[in-house]
């Protein structure tokens, strides 16, 4: 079902079957978001409990559009050189040495030097000169610095980039831009009103159903059934760490690969490293396992 | 209601919407109000799923709006009675009534006109030694606006860490290759010496947590306009306020003038003077804001007398998961100077996992904490 490049789904049920084909289940509020973000040349902002599928959607966006995914993983410390370009030194170095004497002053070999042969493309000046081939994911900007947040806000406006050497590269139309934040620190407003804003909430039990018998064809429908009550439980507990979608589907792959048929307690003690990932919600799953893993 | 404008009824429907929201506290300004009619234009207005969603994505920019853009949706598109805003002023008065009850001395200095002669200013400053020493409780009015001046002036510098960013330097541990390309061209390709980056060092974010509960009341007022004090340091500085739920002030505090700000972080805390559950309440500090990354590596200073009237095991538990994700837990209890005064059952749990107890009653405290931050490493 894959859509021609260049082409943009006619209206949001479009891109929701599109995201279906593709094995995301989109709602309607994520679709409509993602439509306008598409028309509108706007990037958008996703934010949402962790493995909600924040990530997801831009990989298979990039799948079923046809385009490249272009990943920028944000991490502390990250700067303009690790996100932009960068010069390739230890082969200009190489390069400088090569060159006989004579040459070496001359102007046209400096230019060489600074030249697209030695520019080693990275994220942003990749997703700049795909233009609209391409979907840009700038993945947990949260986890990034205030100075490169504002240095990403800059790039965000225009879709140029000016590099003093060669010149300034410009996308004619932008491409799909997906930020994602965990929230582990607040956003400037400048940026977010940069962006579309959509928040993906845990979805509802029918839902998270179909979505593991999607992703997770193998799985019998009642055994999917009892898992995602059991989940649903486990996130009304009041835990350090809910659970989220990534960690349903887990544990339905896991207890898929283990043969299990049915989720009674001793296979859920068994597997609970799928769902449950803190020592402390450990102890206080560990009491009520009867009750949680009692079915639909 | 919109008004009848006659060529796009459907714009100016949109835009008084825009009107509404921003009226409800939702900053969703004209270029948003543009967007939405834009993006109403590639989708169909007449469906009332595409109206909301649309203009969820594209006029609100956090989570916290959300209710209220909903709110203003049904109240403004699907005319539901307007439970809306009568609630919204019930909302809005409770504060006014919580505000009544503190008191913030001026911290500014006082009007043109009536500014002392500077003559004075040796006497202000004896007045200063003699206070250091004064507990916040034990101060009047005037001493306590005294205080606030010289409180102001206080500088709080967190400790530092290695940053993940490198910046040039005479020695490092990995080679500057820019720098080293650089001069070899100059020298005609000929590798001169050897260039180093190494890491650079930030200062890690200070988070101060105070106790507004009945008890600490005295101290409590003193510890916010503190906390305005270290807002304005070059540090990242979070402020959170607790009595029977926890409430974060960092936003109210950022305001230029002291006054303005310590109002509005007086008015978003609820329970100023109520009753204290510690436990509880750092426990959801960890939850909501320590886990999700505001207090790791950090600098964490709790003012509190530890008397609690919740579960000293939730404490517990709350303190030994702050201890794991934070960097040091410094705890301020005013109390702790004082003769004849037991032990809170609070302190004695949370005592493992704190690496410094300071007293924190008077000004001369303030300043120790001051001259020992740095050295928290």
């Amino acid at each position: 079902m894959d859509q021609p490049p260049g082409r943009l789904p006619g209206s949001v049920a479009d891109l929701t079957r599109l995201l279906r084909g593709g094995g995301y289940l989109a709602d309607r509020g994520l679709a409509t978001a993602l439509f306008v973000a598409l028309s509108l040349d706007r990037p958008v902002l996703l934010e949402g409990e962790v493995g909600v599928g924040k990530t997801e959607v831009a990989k298979t966006l990039a799948a079923v559009l046809g385009r490249r995914l272009i990943r920028l993983q944000c991490y502390e410390g990250i700067d303009a050189n690790q996100a932009l370009y960068e010069w390739d030194y230890a082969r200009q170095m190489l390069h400088i040495r090569a060159l006989p004497e004579r040459q070496a002053a001359d102007p046209e070999a400096v230019d060489k030097l600074f030249g697209p042969r030695f520019l080693l493309e990275r994220p942003l000046l990749a997703a700049v000169r795909a233009g609209p081939d391409a979907v840009l994911l700038i993945d947990e900007i949260d986890r990034a610095d205030d100075e490169f947040e504002a240095f990403l806000l800059e790039v965000l406006s225009d879709f140029q980039i000016t590099i003093p050497e060669i010149g300034t590269v410009r996308a004619e139309r932008p491409p799909l831009v997906i930020l994602t934040s965990n929230r582990t620190r607040e956003l400037h407003d400048a940026l977010k009103r940069r962006c579309l804003y959509h928040w993906i909430g845990y979805p509802p039990a029918e839902r998270e159903v179909e979505i593991v018998l999607v992703r997770e064809p193998g799985v019998s429908e009642a055994l999917t059934r009892k898992v995602v009550a059991a989940v649903n439980r486990l996130r009304d507990l009041d835990l350090a760490k809910p659970p989220g979608v990534a960690e349903t589907l887990d544990w339905a792959r896991m207890l898929r690969f283990l043969g299990a048929e049915d989720l009674d307690e001793a296979t859920a003690r068994d597997t609970l490293g799928a769902v449950v990932k803190e020592r402390d919600d450990l102890d206080v799953v560990a009491g009520s396992l009867a009750e949680i893993t009692a079915g639909a | 209601m919109p008004e009848a404008a006659a060529p796009a009824p459907m714009v100016s429907l949109l835009a008084g919407f825009g009107r509404e929201l921003r009226a409800a506290g939702v900053p969703a300004g004209p270029g948003d109000v543009v967007a939405y009619c834009a993006a109403l234009a590639r989708l169909d207005p007449a469906d009332l799923a595409d109206l909301y969603w649309a203009g969820r994505a594209v006029l609100v920019a956090r989570r916290e709006h959300l209710a209220v853009y909903d709110e203003v949706f049904g109240r403004y598109f699907l005319g539901e009675p307007g439970s809306g805003p009568g609630m919204a002023m019930a909302r809005a008065a409770e504060p006014v009534q919580a505000l009544g009850a503190l008191q913030v001395p001026d911290a500014e200095p006082p009007a043109r006109g009536e500014r002392s002669p500077p003559a004075l200013l040796g006497l202000a400053a004896s007045d200063a030694q003699v206070l250091r020493r004064k507990s916040f409780a034990a101060c009047t009015p005037e001493e306590l606006a005294a205080l606030r001046r010289i409180m102001a002036s206080i500088r709080l510098i967190p400790p530092r860490r290695k940053s993940r960013r490198t910046a040039p330097a005479r020695r490092g541990s990995r080679p500057d290759l820019r720098r080293m390309a650089r001069e070899a061209m100059r020298a005609r390709g000929e590798p001169g010496r050897l260039l180093w980056r190494r890491r650079k060092a930030r200062l890690r974010p200070l988070i101060l947590v105070l106790d507004v509960s009945g008890s600490m009341a005295d101290y409590s007022r003193n510890l916010l306009q503190f906390a305005y004090s270290a807002r304005r340091a070059a540090a990242r500085v979070e402020v959170f306020c607790f009595g029977t739920t926890l409430t974060r002030v960092t936003r109210a505090l950022a305001h230029r003038r002291p006054d303005d700000a310590l109002d509005r972080a007086a008015r978003e805390v609820f329970d100023w003077d109520g009753g204290t559950r510690i436990g509880a309440c750092l426990d959801a500090f960890v939850r909501d804001w320590g886990r999700r990354g505001l207090a790791r590596g950090g600098i964490v200073v709790i003012c509190s007398d530890g008397l609690d009237r919740g579960d000293p095991a939730v404490l517990g538990a709350a303190m030994e998961r702050l201890a794991r994700l934070s960097h040091r837990i410094v705890w301020m209890n005013p109390h702790a100077g004082q003769d004849g005064v037991p032990g809170a059952l609070g302190m004695m749990v949370a005592a493992p996992h704190i690496d410094l107890v300071l007293p924190g009653g008077d000004l001369a405290s303030l300043e120790r904490l001051a001259a020992l931050l740095p050295s928290l490493a």
